[in-house]
């Protein structure tokens, strides 16, 4: 869009896109300058969901701040308790029984399937069309009882523990899991049918806020929106961890089949793809799991060697790190948490220039960031 | 764009249209595909582990704070004082379920088992006070009164029978009474020490 | 109404005493008034029927609490509505902002005059009926940009403004994709082009199957004037995930009661002209209406016409549901480059196909054909 000069003079308007605001996946403000419809800069103002989840770590226990992992990305809380478990078992070198690490996986694979659900309605949502947000709600819930039956919450499950997970599964999950997933395979092709494909819905998204590879790297993206821009980085692959390397499944990449690589659209779809990939993981790990005990001997008073560690896992929303210290008492001395929402911010004021308003909303969907993990 | 390119675009909005509407019809007509449950006429049947409102047997509990400790946002308060025969007696035991956060860390805690989850889930209400849960009806301070008049009592007849016990021993041997004297400051440091492990 | 009045006056001689004007303009009003009420009625009943129709097709159940399967659902917000504190921001334009639902309104509903409900069942049978109508809808544009504008508000400044392009820009399709039925039928008049389309042929003898071109036509103008209602995929300046509601973000209470119930208006404007200009009105197939005894042929042609307009909202909520919104700047390319061209075209294809076949379409030339 040019402006001819000499034109009539115009005036930049300031618009605050507040923090209540019902696409901005939580309480993000935005402060959009912008030159009619078109948006010459947006910056995003965070910290209205602060709740000093770091401080809180040093005031209580390595098996009390589990429950804390949860509300950090209550959407992917499994994985959210799983990097904890791990951080803290790679700093105390603990042993993890085998059939706790593929009771990990299971539900940290459902527990992304349930994320994208989320992240692929409401982009749905966000974008106008309101049908698929309530198809995916209903996935969702199937799941949420599986967990139900499993650690018996359905949001804030609290199912790991450092050593491996509070419960061994019912009688009745695994044929439950499987009965599942046979159901949900063949929804993720109709959602393909009603809204990924349909052409106003791929007008939206091709073509607007294109982030190159180098980009992505340079300005740390990681997960699905770094894989949406071409780069096939992994964690589950390149950094495994846990039980990881028993599985086969892809690593899903952009591929620009509608627009430009790391386009919007891009990102979308590896969300979509990487749901089918879950399934693939939990199929062979239902298949595969072997007996045996749930929970290593820790001591009740647990007190990790000192030292420091970083542990990196590979949660929906992208890479979630925790850098953990310890002076060797009961309670952590500094936990650091790194999220992939919390980076993605940077590159938000970058990729929005010259877009229109309501590609702002489309942005802030496919990078699919979630404000707990911001702000913490 | 030409006008290959240009007719493309009419008809793949159309087909992509046409195939969504056709989905969406589906589930328009079909009345099997309503998920809805009308709460409050239709419940939800709650599974066994579901983590509901905590629930302590009075009966079962031995006071030792195992679940006042692990709860990460300190919402168990109970006191307790030590009973005539040994045993800890729980003067109040309060869990604030506006607070608690429904992880379980305590259940697990508990070594006896007599905390649990129950399947409640539906205590809304106007008082913040009402999301206390008090498990022991009586008051406090006669608690402590009672439970103190008994172990007074006791003391008081343990002294009496030791001093029944004293009067009907003989006299002892001025030897033996000497070598009591010498192997008696060992036991009591002992007992000074238990004292204050008690606390 | 003139001939009404004189019939009216005929029947009842006591009414001969008032001058034939003052009849007349009884007539007027209490037809206005029956309109009024069925258009509260429809927008109610429609606001309602919306909500069930999108728990149906999102696998849920729409209102059912109000009433037996949430019938009065629609009573129970409209009292609502009328209850709430009127809120007027306080840098706000007042007389604007208050003077904005009324234009809106009245664009939606001056146009039910001209609906040609049945056989004898219109107010007013005005023989520029589509050109009124289009003049008449109009009115909506200014109402929206008065409510952008006297908002104080940033967002509905911005829907005002997309409004404004979008109404504006999609007037030219409507207006040409309803040309050929006008011209089919030689006349602007409503009723005259619904009694076109009788003849004996049954289904057949509706517009819509008259020529290719008209048949395109009929989509044409229902895209387009889906466009002009402002419903999905076109909701751009009401976008509720977007612009918070755009225009209608700073209205409360019974102003923005009247902004809701316009839209359904105009969705039922939209259905109703599709229907007499298409799909043949109130013509019963294979049943001369006119022919029929007055209260017959009138009651069942007002049951035909309600049903094919019932049935075209429900498609339009159908779309809705189903498909995303288009972004500003591609509804403007959608509306300039592909409809209007498209409509353009059609346009001269129907003319030049009445010029060679000499005003027969397809159905008219096979039933000759078969004597």
């Amino acid at each position: 869009m040019t402006i001819r000069p000499n034109a009539l003079p115009t005036q930049e308007m300031t618009i605050n896109m507040g923090p209540q605001h019902p696409s901005t996946h939580g309480v993000l403000r935005v402060i959009l300058t912008t030159d009619g419809e078109v948006v010459t800069r947006a910056v995003p103002d965070i910290g209205y969901l602060h709740r000093g989840l770091e401080k809180i770590g040093e005031r209580v226990t390595y098996a009390q701040f589990m429950p804390f992992t949860d509300r950090l990305d209550y959407l992917a809380s499994m994985n959210c308790n799983c990097a904890w478990a791990w951080a803290v078992e790679k700093l105390a070198k603990i042993e993890v029984p085998e059939r706790a690490e593929f009771l990990r996986v299971i539900v940290c694979e459902l527990n992304r399937i349930s994320s994208h659900l989320i992240a692929f309605g409401s982009y749905t949502a966000d974008m106008g069309a309101f049908t698929p947000f309530l198809y995916g709600i209903r996935e969702r819930e199937k799941i949420n009882d599986l967990f139900e039956m499993l650690c018996g919450a359905r949001l804030t499950y609290n199912y790991a523990r450092v050593g491996g997970v509070s419960g061994d599964a019912p009688p009745g999950f695994l044929e439950k899991t499987v009965e599942f997933l046979d159901y949900f395979a063949p929804k993720i092709e109709e959602y393909n049918e009603l809204i990924s494909y349909n052409k106003i819905f791929v007008h939206r998204l091709a073509n607007v806020a294109t982030v190159t590879a180098a980009e992505a790297v340079a300005y740390g993206l990681t997960g699905p929106s770094l894989r949406g821009s071409g780069v096939p980085f992994d964690l589950r692959k390149d950094e495994p961890y846990s039980v990881y390397p028993k599985f086969d499944f892809k690593v899903c990449v952009g591929t620009g089949e509608r627009g430009t690589l790391g386009d919007c659209f891009d990102r979308y779809m590896v969300r979509i793809n990487e749901m089918r990939e879950s399934i693939r993981i939990i199929r062979q790990a239902v298949a595969r799991i072997p007996d045996g005990p749930v929970l290593a001997k820790v001591p009740r008073v647990f007190k990790p060697p000192v030292g420091e560690v970083y542990f990196r896992s590979e949660c929906p929303r992208g890479e979630t790190g925790i850098y953990l210290v310890s002076d060797g008492t009961t309670n952590p001395f500094r936990l650091k948490i790194r999220t992939g929402s919390f980076v993605t911010m940077n590159i938000f004021e970058k990729v929005t220039r010259g877009l229109m308003i309501a590609d702002i909303v489309a942005v802030i969907g496919s990078f699919d960031i979630i404000l707990p993990e911001i702000d913490r | 764009m030409g006008l290959k390119d240009y007719m493309n675009n009419i008809v793949e909005a159309v087909v992509t249209t046409a195939k969504g509407m056709r989905i969406t019809a589906r589930y328009g007509v079909d009345p099997k595909e309503e998920v809805t449950l009308q709460y409050p006429e239709e419940r939800w049947e709650i599974p066994e582990r579901y983590r509901g409102f905590l629930h302590n047997d009075i009966k079962k509990c031995t006071a030792c704070t195992m679940c006042v400790k692990v709860c990460p946002v300190d919402c168990i308060s109970l006191e307790s004082v030590r009973g005539a025969d040994k045993k800890m007696v729980l003067a109040f035991y309060d869990i604030n379920i506006g607070r608690c956060m429904y992880c379980g860390l305590c259940v697990e805690a508990c070594p006896v088992k007599s905390l649990k989850h129950t399947s409640g889930y539906e205590k809304a209400s106007e008082v913040r006070g009402e999301l206390i849960l008090h498990f022991i009806e009586e008051d406090a301070a006669e608690i402590k009164a009672r439970v103190a008049r008994q172990v007074a009592e006791a003391a008081a007849k343990a002294a009496e029978a030791a001093k029944a016990a004293e009067a009907a021993k003989p006299a002892p041997l001025p030897s033996e009474a000497a070598k009591a004297a010498v192997v008696d400051p060992k036991p009591a440091k002992a007992e000074a020490a238990k004292g204050e492990t008690k606390e | 109404m003139e001939s009404l009045a004189i019939s009216l006056v005929k029947a009842v001689p006591v009414l001969g005493a008032a001058p034939l004007w003052a009849v007349t303009l009884l007539l007027m009003v209490a037809s206005a008034v029956v309109i009024l009420v069925f258009a509260l009625t429809f927008e109610g009943v429609g606001s309602l029927v919306l909500r069930k129709v999108a728990g149906d097709i999102q696998a849920r159940i729409g209102p059912n609490r109000v009433g037996p399967n949430g019938i009065l659902q629609f009573l129970a917000d409209g009292v609502k509505l009328v209850l709430k504190e009127d809120i007027i921001p306080a840098n706000a334009d007042r007389f604007l902002f208050k003077l904005a639902p009324y234009f809106v309104f009245v664009g939606s509903f001056a146009a039910f005059v001209v609906v040609p409900f049945g056989v004898g069942l219109t107010a007013a049978d005005l023989n520029i009926g589509i050109y009124y109508v289009m003049a008449v809808t109009s009115l909506v544009v200014v109402g929206i940009l008065l409510a952008g504008w006297a908002s104080n508000n940033k967002w509905a400044l911005l829907g005002g403004m997309r409004a404004a392009a979008q109404i504006v820009s999609y007037e030219v399709p409507v207006g040409m994709a309803l040309i050929p039925a006008v011209l089919i039928a030689g006349s602007l008049s409503l009723q005259d082009i619904v009694r076109s389309q009788g003849g004996g042929l049954g289904i057949f003898g509706w517009n819509l199957f008259h020529n290719p071109f008209t048949f395109f036509s009929f989509f044409l103008y229902f895209t387009a004037a889906q466009a002009e209602t402002n419903q999905t995929p076109f909701d751009l300046p009401e976008a509720e995930s977007e612009l918070v509601s755009g225009y209608n973000v700073e209205y409360s209470g019974i102003r923005f009661g009247l902004f809701f119930l316009a839209e359904f208006g105009d969705m039922f404007i939209v259905a109703a002209l599709a229907t007499a200009c298409f799909l043949g009105g109130w013509q019963i197939p294979f049943f001369n209406a006119a022919a029929l005894p007055p209260v017959w042929g009138n009651l069942l042609s007002l049951g035909v016409f309600l049903t094919k307009a019932f049935l075209m909202v429900l498609v339009m909520m159908w779309v809705r549901w189903t498909l995303p919104r288009l972004r500003v700047d591609q509804l403007m390319r959608m509306a300039w480059k592909y409809l209007v061209p498209l409509t353009f075209v059609n346009l001269l294809g129907v003319s030049l196909w009445l010029l060679v076949f000499k005003g027969k379409g397809i159905p008219g030339m096979i039933a000759s054909l078969f004597g």
